[in-house]
């Protein structure tokens, strides 16, 4: 089964790393819902860095400056602007589904052609070491939050801006710096994508994954570690799919299994009741 | 939606400098020539019959999906759940429109209460989650749109499936059943004004009903709704279910009047867009309507400008969310109770 395991980690690790920003900024009292857009930006930036240059590690940077472009956009309009951030990322998604439609329509022309970018490296168990770094994060962030001065201080920003704002600290200043964490993640998953599961660009490519992360973030209850098991679940609901796809013996729709990590999010959000640990001032204005 | 004092002209010449500016910036980028460029647009969304045409059929579902935004927004409950709504109700369209022959009028009614009603039951979920288990519409309307989408994979390729076409499409509603043009050589059928009067009755229930004011009142504080009596919970849920609706009707109309037949993927993202009209229009009907017909027109446009000039289409999305961002930052309270 190491090919199972192998295809479940790879497709865990963008929806795991998209989910670990989002949380980061959901804990600082913000959300993203273009967390899609994000990624696919960092798609689209990987695709075309890689295909420049050659280089998959070009293509991972270039995802991750992407994104941070992405989280910059965010933290101007919602964050310092004061937008409601729900909106802003509705809107966000747009700009971002057209502007990469648009920027590979301008890089690869209407040909059709397939043009692919070189993949990551494989390191131990057949896997490169980016997507092993990012089995790291949840631990990473879980850690940051709990013992570093940022992390206690993002944690107030998102439970009780005001008493920040007493300290004499900036919530704008502190959920920018959550703004870009999350959108250079959600960048660097859609670049990460590109160089481990499908090595070209596609509209829309992402399918979903990013909102399955902010799926994944209410399910684990805003805790970094529970994004864990929660994103190896989906992984390995994808990792089936592939592998009864390349069987044919089977007479399950393959549509159900696009739908399975939706429908799992739903039914985990139906069983597991309220918005409990959500951050006291999940989406409200800096004060 | 009352008229308003409020020099909606201004914003409208605003916006429509935005657009021009953006268009540029995004048609110079393309190495295209901006003069040709603006040709290609006008001509390709108004410039002829067959253009507005073009620009009014796109508007049907656009202008649904924009006033079942703005219901549902009025309730304080932001729908992102549009576009699976309205893969939904063109999935019932296309289910139940083969089988309906016979007097087509009672047909066409039948399949849009089919296409409406799909809709809704399909946001039922969201509003059981939100209002028993907590969970924000916002999340699981965006969870349930993935799954619309795989459902219209699965249908075309499954159930609904035409045997005799050559890829995956559901089969075709009989010619009696579908919307004939209003006129020779245009595309317009009689969805688009029917769009247009929902629209404008959603503003009227809106504004002039008890209804309507008990739905906004909810929206705007739902605490003070509690306060004086209002169960804003129910207002909620009907107000989702309302917006649902409109989406799924939207839906059915693009596979009664349009299309014919579903097939994968289908719709574009038209519920992302009628969420942006909402927000552009300032959360009112007539300002939803206005800008959902200008964001059809840009679309139609932009499929000239693609053809014509090589700028790709995919401008009439960028423009939109730009548009919305810009708004947002300018007045981040567009949702308030100012219409």
């Amino acid at each position: 089964m190491s090919g199972f395991l192998e295809i479940a980690l790879l497709l865990s690790a963008p929806l795991l790393l998209a989910a670990a920003g989002e949380l980061v900024l959901e804990r600082a009292g913000s959300i993203q819902i273009g967390a899609e857009g994000n990624m696919l930006i960092g798609a689209f930036a990987a695709f075309a860095a890689g295909l420049g240059t050659g280089s998959s590690a070009a293509a991972l940077a270039a995802g991750l400056a992407g994104g941070l472009a992405g989280g910059a956009a965010f933290a101007v309009v919602a964050v310092a602007g004061r937008a409601d951030p729900i909106l802003v990322g509705t809107a966000w998604n747009l700009v971002a589904f057209g502007g990469t439609a648009f920027g590979y329509r301008l890089l690869a022309g209407a040909t059709g052609a397939v043009l692919e970018v070189p993949r990551l490296h494989a390191g131990a168990l057949g896997l490169p070491p980016a997507v092993w770094a990012v089995f790291a994060l949840p631990l990473l962030v879980h850690v940051g939050l709990r013992t570093t001065r940022p992390g206690l201080r993002l944690v107030a920003a998102g439970e009780h801006p005001e008493a920040l704002r007493a300290l004499g600290l900036s919530v704008v200043a502190v959920r920018t710096g959550a703004a870009l964490f999350s959108g250079a993640a959600a960048g660097l998953a859609g670049a990460l994508l590109v160089v481990t599961v499908s090595p070209t660009f596609v509209e829309g490519m992402t399918a979903g994954r990013g909102f399955l992360a902010l799926a994944l973030v209410v399910f684990a209850r805003w805790k970094p570690l529970r994004l864990l098991p929660a994103s190896l679940l989906i992984g390995a609901a994808g990792a089936l799919q592939v592998r009864l796809q390349a069987s044919g013996g089977t007479s399950v729709p393959y549509a159900f299994f696009v739908a399975l990590p939706a429908l799992l999010a739903l039914l985990a959000l139906a069983v597991t009741p309220g918005r409990g640990g959500a951050p006291k001032a999940l989406g409200a204005p800096a004060p | 939606m009352t008229v308003v004092s409020r020099p909606r002209v201004l914003f409208a010449a605003a916006i429509a400098a935005s657009t021009l500016v953006l268009l540029a910036v995004l048609v110079l980028v393309a190495g295209a020539s901006p003069g040709e460029a603006l040709a290609a647009l006008v001509g390709g969304s108004v410039g002829s019959g067959a253009a507005l045409g073009e620009t009014l059929t796109r508007a049907t579902s656009l202008v649904l999906c924009a006033a079942g935004a703005v219901l549902a927004l009025r309730a304080g409950v932001l729908n992102i759940g549009l576009d699976g709504q309205f893969l939904m109700g063109a999935a019932a369209a296309a289910a139940v429109g083969p089988l309906l022959d016979g007097t087509p009028n009672a047909a066409r009614l039948a399949l849009l209460l089919a296409a409406a009603a799909a809709g809704a039951v399909f946001a039922a979920p969201a509003v059981w989650l939100s209002e028993r288990r907590g969970v924000p519409p916002v999340l699981s309307t965006i969870l349930l749109n993935l799954v619309a989408a795989a459902a219209v994979t699965w249908l075309v390729r499954g159930p609904l499936q035409d045997r005799a076409a050559d890829y995956p499409q559901s089969r075709p509603l009989s010619t009696s059943v579908r919307l004939r043009p209003l006129a020779p050589g245009v595309r317009t059928t009689a969805a688009f004004p029917v769009a247009l009067l929902l629209a404008a009755g959603s503003g009227v229930f809106l504004s002039r009903t008890k209804a309507g004011l008990k739905l906004r009142a909810a929206g705007a504080s739902p605490a003070a709704a509690r306060a004086i009596g209002l169960a804003d919970a129910p207002l909620r849920a009907g107000a989702l279910l309302g917006s649902a609706a409109f989406a799924g009707l939207a839906g059915g109309l693009e596979v009664a009047a349009v299309t014919g037949r579903l097939f994968d993927p289908f719709g574009s993202g038209v519920g992302y867009l009628g969420i942006a009209a909402a927000l552009l229009g300032g959360t009112g009907a007539g300002g939803a309507t206005a800008a959902a017909l200008f964001f059809a027109a840009l679309g139609a446009g932009s499929s000239a400008l693609q053809r014509d000039t090589g700028v790709p289409a995919a401008v009439a999305m960028i423009v939109p969310g730009l548009l919305v961002l810009g708004v947002l930052l300018v007045r981040r309270r567009l949702s308030g109770d100012e219409a």
